[in-house]
């Protein structure tokens, strides 16, 4: 498996399984970047209710959150305080019986739900592809064709998502481009020279195949921010060490051109991080496997410097054998 | 390349052969001990002149030598941060092993990666050319291992982020 999947896969299972026979349920469970959900039933059956707690909720409500949920999961969100449940954030009610019937409408409707996390962490994403049409408008308005290398370039707001603890998505757009600047904590020697390479590949994929030349330029520095960001405010508080790597992509407007490949782009930049760590976890199992096969072979020519113990067989002068009991 | 290495390992070979005629020694200092006196130094006398081989300044082999046992220590080349890593990880793993390894020092000597000590005993319990044969085998093998290691870390991360990018087209 090279990528990862950007649904939650226990939401899938769980509800494909109780939308066909409805049964009591008390589930706790997380997702990438510190994600919890809590799926029950707390009054009947048929009442299934799905929380989620995102550590960067106070972010994402300022971005527009609440609007994208409110649009993508309308008539499933809860408005009754009863419900709402304490430490989480998003509470949608599943009433089973205003579900679809069996097949293609309700496996999207699972897939929907499935999907709450990377639609949610999206917003702050859309708002700055709706931002940078704006500024792109007004900029061709303001300047003629010619002009338009010399003009100065109009920024919009720049959005913070604090989406870890000490790690953050600075998200901001421009009139011809989005800049999205993704950091990121190693906190493993070895994580951080391997995170190193991985990061150094990124930058240099695009130039050494030009088959995936237009994919979104990648920029990465270490320790100090990139200069996008370096204005922004609570900057000065976040840790500079060489731990620290500043992973920037510089979005076109091909890449969010449709809403479809819009959507698509912010899923899988949302998983960038996991995405660098999983792959830095499994080349260290990778090595630490490599490393006990070579202990072995090491072993093997040790022991072939150890002189074989010949039991031969003793016997007596009169040719009987000697047997131990 | 590998010609220099070819040289530098039989370099080490001849000197281990030359080196490796150990006898038991009781302690002379304290009755019914037995112990490898290049590790205690008791006496300058039972001591013999150490050994630096160099291949480079990275790579160098230090042999020293003693009446009843013998102490190998290397460095291994770490050319940049990647395969320090790899080395410093690599070495660790095998001392934490050293139980399973007579010969391997469990801390290496000051200055060096890792340290082997042979004892008379070991001398005795096992074959000697065999010995010789385990410490440059090990030698070569560990160079081969690390970049080896290295170039799969690479090879990786080249994957992985044309296979994220490929996403974007």
């Amino acid at each position: 498996m090279i990528l990862l999947e950007s649904h939650n896969t226990i939401i899938k299972n769980v509800l494909t399984e109780r939308f066909v026979k409805p049964s009591k349920i008390d589930v706790q469970f997380v997702d990438y970047d510190n994600v919890r959900f809590h799926l029950s039933t707390p009054t009947s059956k048929t009442v299934l209710v799905l929380s989620m707690g995102i550590h960067c909720w106070s972010d994402l409500k300022k971005y527009g959150a609440p609007e994208i949920l409110e649009r993508e999961f309308g008539e499933w969100v809860s408005n009754d305080p009863n419900l709402k449940e304490q430490d989480y954030d998003v509470t949608l009610v599943l009433d089973l019986e205003k579900i679809p019937e069996e097949g293609d409408d309700r496996d999207a409707l699972i897939d929907h739900f499935s999907m709450l996390k990377p639609i949610i962490l999206s917003a702050p994403f859309h708002r700055a592809y709706n931002e940078h049409s704006q500024l792109a408008s007004k900029h061709k308005s303001t300047f003629q064709p010619g002009m338009a290398d010399q003009a100065p370039e109009e920024r919009g707001e720049l959005m913070i998502i604090h989406y870890r603890e000490e790690e953050a998505i600075y998200v901001q757009a421009a009139n011809d481009r989005v800049t999205i600047v993704i950091s990121t904590l190693f906190t493993d020697e070895t994580d951080r020279v391997f995170g190193k390479v991985f990061l150094q590949e990124f930058v240099d994929a695009r130039r050494r195949s030009s088959a995936i030349g237009t994919a979104p330029q990648v920029m990465y520095t270490t320790r100090d921010p990139p200069l996008e960001v370096r204005n922004a405010p609570g900057i000065a508080g976040v840790k500079r060490s060489e731990d620290v790597g500043w992973i920037t992509f510089v979005l076109f407007p091909r890449h969010f051109a449709t809403p479809e490949i819009a959507s698509d782009t912010t899923f899988k930049l949302e998983l960038f991080r996991d995405y660098l760590h999983y792959h830095i976890k499994a080349s260290k199992t990778y090595m630490h496997s490599r490393m006990r096969a070579r202990v072995a072979s090491f072993q093997q020519i040790l022991n072939r410097a150890k002189p074989e113990v010949i039991q031969d067989e003793r016997k007596t002068a009169t040719g009987r054998t000697f047997r131990s009991r | 390349m590998a010609n220099t290495l070819r040289l530098y390992l039989t370099c080490i070979r001849n000197t281990l052969e030359a080196a490796m005629c150990l006898q038991n020694f009781p302690c002379q200092e304290v009755e019914r001990h037995n112990k490898p006196e290049v590790e205690l130094k008791t006496s300058p006398e039972l001591l013999l002149n150490p050994v630096l081989i160099c291949r480079n300044e990275a790579e160098k082999c230090l042999v020293e030598t003693s009446i009843n046992s013998i102490r190998i220590s290397l460095k291994v080349k770490q050319a940049d941060e990647l395969e320090n890593i790899l080395a410093k990880k690599f070495l660790r793993f095998l001392s934490m092993r050293a139980e399973a390894f007579q010969v391997l020092r469990r801390k290496p000597v000051q200055g060096y990666d890792i340290s082997f000590l042979i004892t008379n005993y070991h001398c005795e319990d096992m074959h000697k050319h065999k010995l010789i044969d385990f410490i440059v085998q090990f030698m070569e093998d560990i160079d081969k291992e690390i970049s080896e290691l290295k170039l799969s870390v690479n090879t990786r991360g080249r994957l992985v982020a044309t296979e994220f990018l490929k996403q974007f087209i």
